[in-house]
């Protein structure tokens, strides 16, 4: 393979490797727990900044920046901060978020809170360099990994991929278990799972802090691979992008959703295939027209995407002796599966 | 003191375009449940048909005639062929609201790739014959906003409330099964009221893109929150809530433009939703279609 080719193809596997770590937050919250979160790229950005400014040293560094908490931090300690920042980022907003309101209620505050961010961020030059935002953010683990460009690009795409097998196994922790159970039974009946104790507002807030974390993660990662983060690049849209991952992949579904990331930038790249793509600003609105309609035909063919959420099946317990004793005895003991909370 | 009043002045155009924006908005939201995302987007469609033909003919008047038929068409195309299908799908309210964000998506993209990402603006000159009113400068723009938007608004507090139609989309908005059962073509009343808010949407579109001298196929989405916030502060749902809404928004956003960079605007908006969303979930006023539980 030519080196630009390899180049290329390093780079799409270093941003598969994001959006797979982003959008298995975002389906925590939303496939798993049914909490909308319309505003998540807003703690990818918040990860991305935190991770950026903690290693480009100070601004009085780089005369033409102006930014605040610069500092001289490695990589992993940065990246950790990126991640604490996008889960704390999460508190306060899912405070304010996730109070007893109708779930599209919920998801139009967090829009707007996205839409609030941007604003903010691109108006205040002295925060984190305004409009034009950071750059010169420096490559991570340069005097380590291999002096050339492709072979550093290679190093890097495993170190993604080294964390997209941690979050995987992080994940699994929390979805195949006992508090997996409560977040499904809170998608599903919000009334039945708090009848059965369990305090879904502090559970929705928990998965919101949990994918706060890994958006900011994810959001250390691209910054670490771009070494430029604007406003313009993390616009309310951005969150649908994970969305449409998700919804195509199969929502509640981590192998799904992995596929998904896959699917959906493979789509994009099509479009500079098209005729007239020479044009960026053709190619740019192709692209987000692309989106659109892969989600209008998922949603209508496969709502529950590539690979589905599998139905769980709980075996009941071999002898019920409760019941029995009052003579009420189940047909074939043992045999007969309960139905568990499942999807829809 | 004389800032204090031009801001006034300006806030009350705001308002105008806000009014007419939120009730389109909420009368969506009150009749079928849809927030639609895609909202703001039709308003720029619109704008830009009217543009499109403006320059064609140089007639404002005929602009602002297509830019309300084009936002009533292209919501009643939108309601008829993607969402009401999509609702008879068994689609619940979260897909609803990914539904309608895909169709933003549509129809602002097609907005760039027909009309490009330049600004525009219409060919009345902007900014002359101010006339004074009642202490305020408006210009003759300005005042046919104002006017058109009281207008407007009359005029849907007159379908509501004395018509046949209004009261069968009052119905509709409280129980669509009760109202159906009674003998109300549901699908009808429903085709009028996308078809009214789209109307308003276009409204809103070129009053905007009058008010803002020039605008661009991104500039009307910027207005996407302060138009939620009307009509949240309102009640959502509640036409008279977001014209009251509006009044609020519109003036309170200018009014802080004397202190803090205008460029904040959207943040004051949101301080305003925050503060209701904490207090009072279901916005301050019950109205038309208060009997719909708001909170869960």
């Amino acid at each position: 393979m030519s080196s630009a080719v390899q180049f290329y193809l390093a780079g799409v596997l270093v941003v598969a490797g994001v959006t797979i770590i982003a959008s298995w937050g975002l389906d925590l919250q939303l496939g798993t727990t049914g909490v909308l979160n319309f505003g998540f790229v807003v703690f990818q950005a918040a990860g991305a900044y935190t991770t950026g400014v903690l290693t480009m040293g100070p601004a009085s560094e780089h005369p033409g920046l102006s930014y605040i908490a610069g500092a001289h931090l490695p990589f992993i300690p940065a990246l950790l901060a990126g991640t604490a920042v996008g889960g704390l980022v999460a508190v306060p907003i899912g405070l304010l978020g996730l109070r007893r309101l109708r779930a599209d209620y919920q998801a139009i505050v967090f829009l707007v809170v996205s839409l609030i961010a941007t604003d903010v961020v691109d108006n205040t030059r002295g925060f984190m360099n305004g409009a034009a935002g950071l750059s010169l953010v420096p490559q991570p683990f340069v005097s380590l990994l291999p002096v050339s460009p492709t072979g550093y690009l290679w190093a890097y795409s495993v170190i993604t991929f080294v964390l997209v097998l941690v979050v995987w196994l992080v994940l699994r922790r929390v979805t195949e278990s006992p508090l997996g159970r409560a977040l499904r039974a809170t998608r599903e009946q919000e009334e039945a799972a708090a009848a059965l104790g369990k305090n879904v507002n502090a559970l929705r807030l928990l998965v919101f802090v949990i994918g706060g974390a890994l958006a900011g993660l994810s959001g250390g990662l691209y910054v670490g691979y771009l070494g430029a983060w604007a406003p313009s690049g993390w616009l309310y849209p951005e969150t649908f992008v994970f969305v449409t991952v998700i919804i195509v992949g199969g929502r509640g579904n981590k192998l799904g959703v992995l596929l998904g990331a896959l699917i959906v930038p493979a789509f994009g790249e099509v479009s500079q295939f098209l005729p007239n793509s020479s044009s960026a600003l053709f190619s740019g609105a192709i692209q987000w027209m692309f989106v659109g309609a892969l989600l209008l035909v998922f949603l209508w063919w496969r709502p529950r995407g590539v690979i589905p959420e599998a139905r769980r099946t709980f075996p009941a317990p071999a002898s019920l002796p409760g019941i029995a004793s009052r003579g009420i005895s189940s047909a074939t003991p043992g045999k007969q599966k309960f139905e568990g909370v499942s999807s829809e | 003191m004389n800032a204090a009043v031009e801001a006034l002045g300006f806030g009350i155009v705001t308002a105008s375009i806000l009014a007419l924006a939120s009730v389109g908005f909420t009368l969506q939201f009150g009749i079928t449940n849809i927030f639609n995302l895609a909202f703001a987007n039709v308003m720029g469609l619109a704008a830009f048909a009217a543009y499109s033909l403006d320059t064609w003919t140089n007639d404002i008047w005929l602009a602002v005639v297509v830019a309300v038929f084009v936002g009533a068409a292209v919501s009643l195309i939108v309601n008829r062929l993607l969402l009401q299908p999509f609702i008879r799908r068994g689609q619940g309210a979260f897909g609803m609201i990914i539904v309608t964000f895909a169709i933003s998506l549509l129809i602002q993209y097609a907005t760039v790739l027909v009309w490009g990402d330049g600004q525009v603006s219409y060919t009345i000159q902007q900014g002359v014959g101010g006339k004074r009113l009642l202490g305020f400068v408006f210009t003759p723009a300005q005042l046919v906003i104002v006017g058109g938007a009281v207008i407007a608004m009359g005029s849907m507090h007159l379908l509501l409330r004395h018509t046949k139609l209004g009261k069968a989309m009052r119905a509709t908005a409280v129980n669509p099964a009760l109202a159906g059962n009674c003998g109300i073509r549901t699908k009808r009343v429903v085709d009028v009221a996308w078809a009214v808010s789209g109307a308003l949407a276009g409204a809103a579109g070129i009053a905007f893109g009058l008010d803002t001298a020039s605008f661009s196929a991104y500039t009307h989405q910027g207005l996407l929150v302060l138009i939620v916030a009307a009509a949240v502060l309102g009640g959502i749902g509640q036409p008279y809530g977001a014209m009251a809404g509006a009044l609020v928004i519109g003036i309170s956003v200018e009014l802080s433009a004397l202190w803090i960079n205008s460029a904040y605007n959207d943040v004051i908006a949101f301080a305003i939703l925050g503060v209701i969303l904490l207090v009072r979930p279901r916005g301050l006023f019950g109205g038309t279609f208060s009997t719909q539980e708001m909170s869960a």
